[in-house]
């Protein structure tokens, strides 16, 4: 049973934002996905257990010094930056 | 002949230069684009400089790769240095990567000519290409229908001859779906035989690149060029077991073409016509058609569901408006910030599936669905491979469906999600899958229908699909779009 | 009532491998804020993390260490939670499968403090909070880093100050971290509880976050104690929490808002593959491994007959008990070794910083040639004493100051000679000495050992001036 409490709390987990005035119908909509989501609890328990897809291990990397990229390239995308940070700026 | 070798004897026989070819692409593009609204971003300038590289290589009679100077386009999730990479997601305005995924960079390696990236749902989340922040691509051969998603750019493109391949991704039909409705050739690849490097994750352990084209011949020819190990992704194998395009043509006498009975279920009569005709082809082919049972695949949509909803609420936690692309204009510190970000750049779908996969991990939920669903993608990939056991290719429809008219996209979220039941079971399980063309509804809209491979066995599906494709050349039709070689 | 105190540390540490654990990015400590930087650290979308191998290795030989399991299977997962100094608002962690399991940390008392398992993850960027603004930097965002978690074995102030320095010491010892506690590479959470003394049930736990001293890890323990033993005595509850230490007030305050509610929602990161240490490579760590600290203090107590205060000394810091080592090579009394080291060394090492380093003017091969000198009687323990400080000013060899001549001891009658030199030359040290300045005998004994080029035995010959004035 998804309950209002329920989707309050995910959405804060997710960091969304959900209006007062969604949050019935959103309820509704999360209940009804996971009733079909439910399905598999009909399923018969499973003797294989997954792993990953290819089975794999002990992929790695070696521990050589790659150079890293310039500041400027580091923070091109940011919306805000000042002295070579990221910035959030909290100031009006 | 595929439309890669084509193009690559017209640009050695200097039948055509480059830079023509590549201004004919962009000339279509002009005047296609406002129809089809396939790509979200042309690079026609890039593209030119890259087109008049490979002219200067041929002025100088050096050899050409195949896929040198072939205009090509990539999906809007594949990161691109320099060049707007935006997920069709308003949350990614004006992020330019600072690097290139790792297929780009193979194919750019081979002078490939990109000519923009191509339209997509939202984080390749959705089946109509609806999702798009840019508005959906439409389908080439009525554009009053969709053209599938999340790849429906590509395959729009590529449907509308506005590039000559293009690289999709997909996560549960991504690269299948939008081909079939298309009528365009796509495959998802063995999950590990392309690096998912630089592709913007949707669901990690779900998501492949792969190539959509006009036919199997260039399908095969793309994936060879892109299916190689990579160090930085540390699931990617690359290919093995040799070129795919070499194996092309070789006998499929005796060949085991097994057919699901639950994948005929709930499809529309049309489309289950359509793969039991192609079913027919085969036969007369010389294989055998071994039909089967798979009760688990009823499970598969609300485990792909739940395993790609969780990873998906992982992957997109970092667009928080720090480092890269939308951040909101008025906020009241830093978590309000964060949250209004997300809420205005993200859309419906796109946080309807971070709600639910954040639902499915949190405590108290976690065993009875992620871990739960966990355990049945165990039970479903044994399931596939006693099915291999008995076949060597299994047939199937891409999709129940047809293309939808626009706007017709069920507004129930289950109903479209019910759209992917055909596509789900080859990610879940990471194999290889192609659609190709199978036939035409009474509209005229294509169907399409996958042929899906044991692990690392493209060599096997491809060599189906191109015997299909030489017996059944009717079904792979052009449209009245685009560049005419 | 009395109460007990119960705490259990999670201990993060530094790894000091050359790169960051999922790309190649360096681990140097400062730099230009941003400088440390790649698409992969600051999480840019289409990423991939790739594990780098020396992190296993390095948590192999933590594990090691601490006598702890190596698991067979291991495995990464995420931890999710959006905070602007996790790049990818999930950090890559262990959870279900950690890769040390158990273990644990004998201290002097005899009381093991048992650890519930070591696991590998990636360290969060920074954030510098000024006027209301938040600045990110990510050099440290992907910074390798163990996480040793302790059972709630800890019993007292005292203990948990040990345990700390014991990880500390043999973190170092081998080699994986500097474990600076000022500079973050070594941080702590305690969680602490009460309980009425005699009780077995445990009573409700705080954590508090992010401690970077063992000053402060004691302080804010006491405070924590104190606080919660009068919370039960006033009949309130103590409320399971995250707490910070201020450590102007020294007083713990709780940590969280509902802005930071957390559910880590972990899951197996699908990005990365299974690990699985073969046991060959275990079984090799594990014959590479330096003789422990522990094991090394028993022996140069049992073999050497060194005491139990001197052995702690030299074996707190690896360097130093390499060079002990060295300089006893063949020397008929080890403990002499110890005393010039503890001694005389020590005291131009005075640092604990220093003494980590320990980097020495004489080499442990040239106290090896003084001690086997004073070993085979050439020379007397002060002139071994002086030449010593001679070689620590110089760091030149003992025999640069020490000639033939020198070599050979001083005879009663050579002693009784130079004695009375020493008295008859210096009547005002005698008035001194005899008028009760004690200090005065120091004077004569100075001149005696002069004199005979430092041959003499200072002890003999204080006896014998002393004898000389008296009589």
């Amino acid at each position: 049973m998804v309950t209002r409490e329920d989707v309050e709390n995910i959405a804060l987990l997710s960091k969304l934002f959900v209006p007062e005035e969604e949050l019935d119908g959103l309820t509704k909509s999360m209940q009804e996905i996971i009733d079909f989501a439910d399905a598999i609890n009909n399923a018969p328990a499973s003797a294989e257990g997954f792993d990953n897809i290819n089975n794999l291990s002990n992929v790695f990397r070696e521990d050589e010094v790659v150079p890293s990229y310039p500041v400027a390239e580091i923070l091109k995308n940011a919306p805000e930056q000042a002295e070579d940070h990221f910035l959030v700026r909290n100031r009006e | 002949m595929g439309l890669i070798q084509t193009i690559h004897e017209k640009l050695v026989s200097r039948e055509l230069s480059c830079t023509e070819l590549t201004k004919a692409y962009l000339e279509q593009i002009d005047s296609a684009n406002p129809a089809l609204n396939a790509y979200v971003c042309v690079t026609g300038e890039e593209a030119l400089a890259a087109a008049a590289a490979v002219d200067k290589k041929l002025a100088a009679g050096e050899e050409l790769g195949l896929l040198e100077g072939v205009p090509m386009a990539l999906k809007d999730n594949m990161s691109t240095k320099g060049v707007l990479t935006t997920c069709c997601s308003k949350i990614l305005t004006g992020y330019k990567p600072i690097y290139d995924a790792t297929v780009w960079e193979l194919l750019k390696a081979q002078n490939a000519v990109m000519l923009g990236k191509t339209n997509m749902d939202e984080f390749a989340m959705g089946s109509s290409c609806e999702n798009s922040c840019y508005g959906g691509a439409m389908n080439p051969f009525d554009v009053n229908h969709v053209s599938g998603g999340s790849s429906g750019g590509a395959a729009s493109a590529v449907g509308g001859n506005l590039a000559a391949y293009g690289l999709g991704s997909d996560t549960g039909g991504s690269i299948r779906q939008p081909a079939s409705f298309c009528g365009a050739v796509g495959l998802k690849p063995t999950y590990g035989a392309v690096s998912r490097y630089g592709l913007i994750a949707y669901a990690s352990s779900l998501d492949q690149i792969g190539p959509i084209t006009k036919t199997v011949e260039d399908a095969a020819v793309v994936f060879d060029a892109i299916s190689k190990p990579d160090p930085r992704d540390s699931t990617c194998l690359g290919a093995k077991g040799g070129a795919t395009a070499q194996q092309l043509g070789s006998d499929i006498k005796g060949m085991k073409v097994g057919i699901a009975r639950e994948y005929l279920d709930g499809v529309r009569d049309d489309v289950k016509q359509a793969v039991l005709n192609a079913a027919k082809t085969y036969e007369a082919l010389g294989a055998q058609i071994v039909y089967f049972d798979l009760p688990v695949l009823k499970f598969a949509l609300p485990v792909y569901y739940i395993i790609a909803c969780a990873e998906a609420s992982s992957n997109l936690g970092r667009y928080d408006g720090i480092r890269y692309g939308y951040k909101t204009a008025r906020y009241n510190g830093t978590h309000d910030m964060i949250c209004r970000t997300r809420s205005e750049g993200f859309g419906e779908e796109v946080k309807r599936r971070i709600l639910l996969g954040t639902y499915v991990l949190s405590a108290g939920y976690y065993d009875a669905y992620y871990k739960k669903a966990t355990d049945l993608r165990g039970t479903i990939i044994k399931a596939f491979n006693d099915a291999f056991a008995h076949c060597d290719v299994i047939l199937a429809p891409t999709v129940p469906m047809t293309a939808f008219e626009k706007g017709h996209a069920a507004s129930d979220p289950i109903e479209t999600y019910l759209t992917d039941i055909c596509t789900v079971p080859v990610n879940i399980a990471g194999l290889p899958a192609v659609s190709v063309p199978c036939g035409f509804n009474q509209k005229g809209m294509p169907i399409g229908m996958q042929l899906i491979g044991k692990s690392f066995d493209e060599a096997t599906i491809l060599n189906a699909a191109y015997h299909y494709q030489q017996a059944a050349p009717e079904n792979f039709t052009d449209t009245k779009w685009g560049v005419k070689l | 009532m009395n109460y007990e105190l119960v705490s259990g540390f999670e201990t993060h540490i530094e790894l000091s491998t050359k790169t960051k654990i999922f790309c190649g990015c360096t681990t140097q400590f400062g730099g230009e804020p941003n400088s440390h930087c790649c698409p992969v650290c600051i999480g840019l979308p289409g990423t991939l993390p790739v594990l780098n191998k020396e992190v296993v290795r390095f948590a192999v030989k933590a594990g090691l260490a601490v006598h702890g399991k190596i698991a067979e299977v291991a495995k990464m997962d995420r931890k999710n939670y959006c905070y602007p100094d996790l790049a990818k608002a999930y950090q890559i962690s262990q959870l279900y499968a950690p890769l040390i399991i158990g273990g644990y940390i004998e201290l002097s008392n005899g009381r093991k403090i048992r650890l519930h398992h070591i696991h590998i993850e990636e360290d969060a960027g920074k954030l510098i909070h000024q006027h209301g603004d938040t600045y990110v930097d990510y050099n440290r965002g992907g910074v390798p880093l163990i996480e040793i978690v302790s059972e709630p074995d800890i019993r007292s102030i005292d203990e948990a100050k040990e345990y700390v320095e014991k990880l500390q010491q043999v973190m170092r010892w081998v080699g994986i971290s500097d474990c600076k506690m000022q500079e973050g590479s070594m941080r702590c959470d305690v969680n602490i509880s009460v309980r009425p003394a005699g009780s077995e049930a445990f009573g409700t736990r705080t954590e508090i976050k992010n401690m970077n001293s063992i000053t402060n890890i004691a302080r804010a323990m006491a405070y924590e104690y104190e606080r919660q033993v009068d919370l039960l005595e006033s009949g309130g509850k103590v409320i399971q929490e995250t707490l910070r230490f201020d450590d102007a007030s020294g007083t713990t305050s709780p940590m969280r808002s509902k802005e930071d509610a957390h559910d880590y929602r972990y899951f197996r990161d699908p990005d990365l593959v299974t690990i699985n240490v073969p046991r060959d490579e275990v079984e090799r760590l594990r014959a590479e491994m330096p003789e422990l600290p522990a094991e090394k203090r028993e022996r140069y107590e049992a073999e050497y007959g060194i005491p139990e205060k001197d052995a702690a000394l030299l074996t707190k810091y690896r360097r130093i008990s390499e060079y002990f080592d060295k300089a006893i090579e063949g020397v008929k009394s080890p403990k002499t070794v110890s005393n010039f080291i503890i001694g005389q060394i020590f005291r131009r090492v005075e640092t604990e910083a220093d003494k980590e380093i320990f980097d020495v003017a004489v080499t442990p091969e040239r106290l090896n040639e003084l001690v086997r000198l004073l070993d085979s009687g050439k020379i007397r323990n002060n002139l071994a004493k002086s030449t010593l400080e001679k070689m620590l000013d110089t760091g030149k060899g003992a025999l640069d100051f020490i000639s033939e001549s020198d070599m050979g001891g001083v005879d009663d009658s050579a002693l009784l000679a130079l004695c009375q030199a020493a008295v008859a030359g210096n009547p005002k040290a005698v008035e001194d000495f005899k008028s009760g300045k004690e200090k005065a005998i120091k004077a004569l004994v100075g001149n005696v050992m002069k004199n005979s080029r430092g041959k003499a035995d200072a002890v003999a010959a204080e006896a014998k001036i002393k004898e000389l004035i008296l009589s």
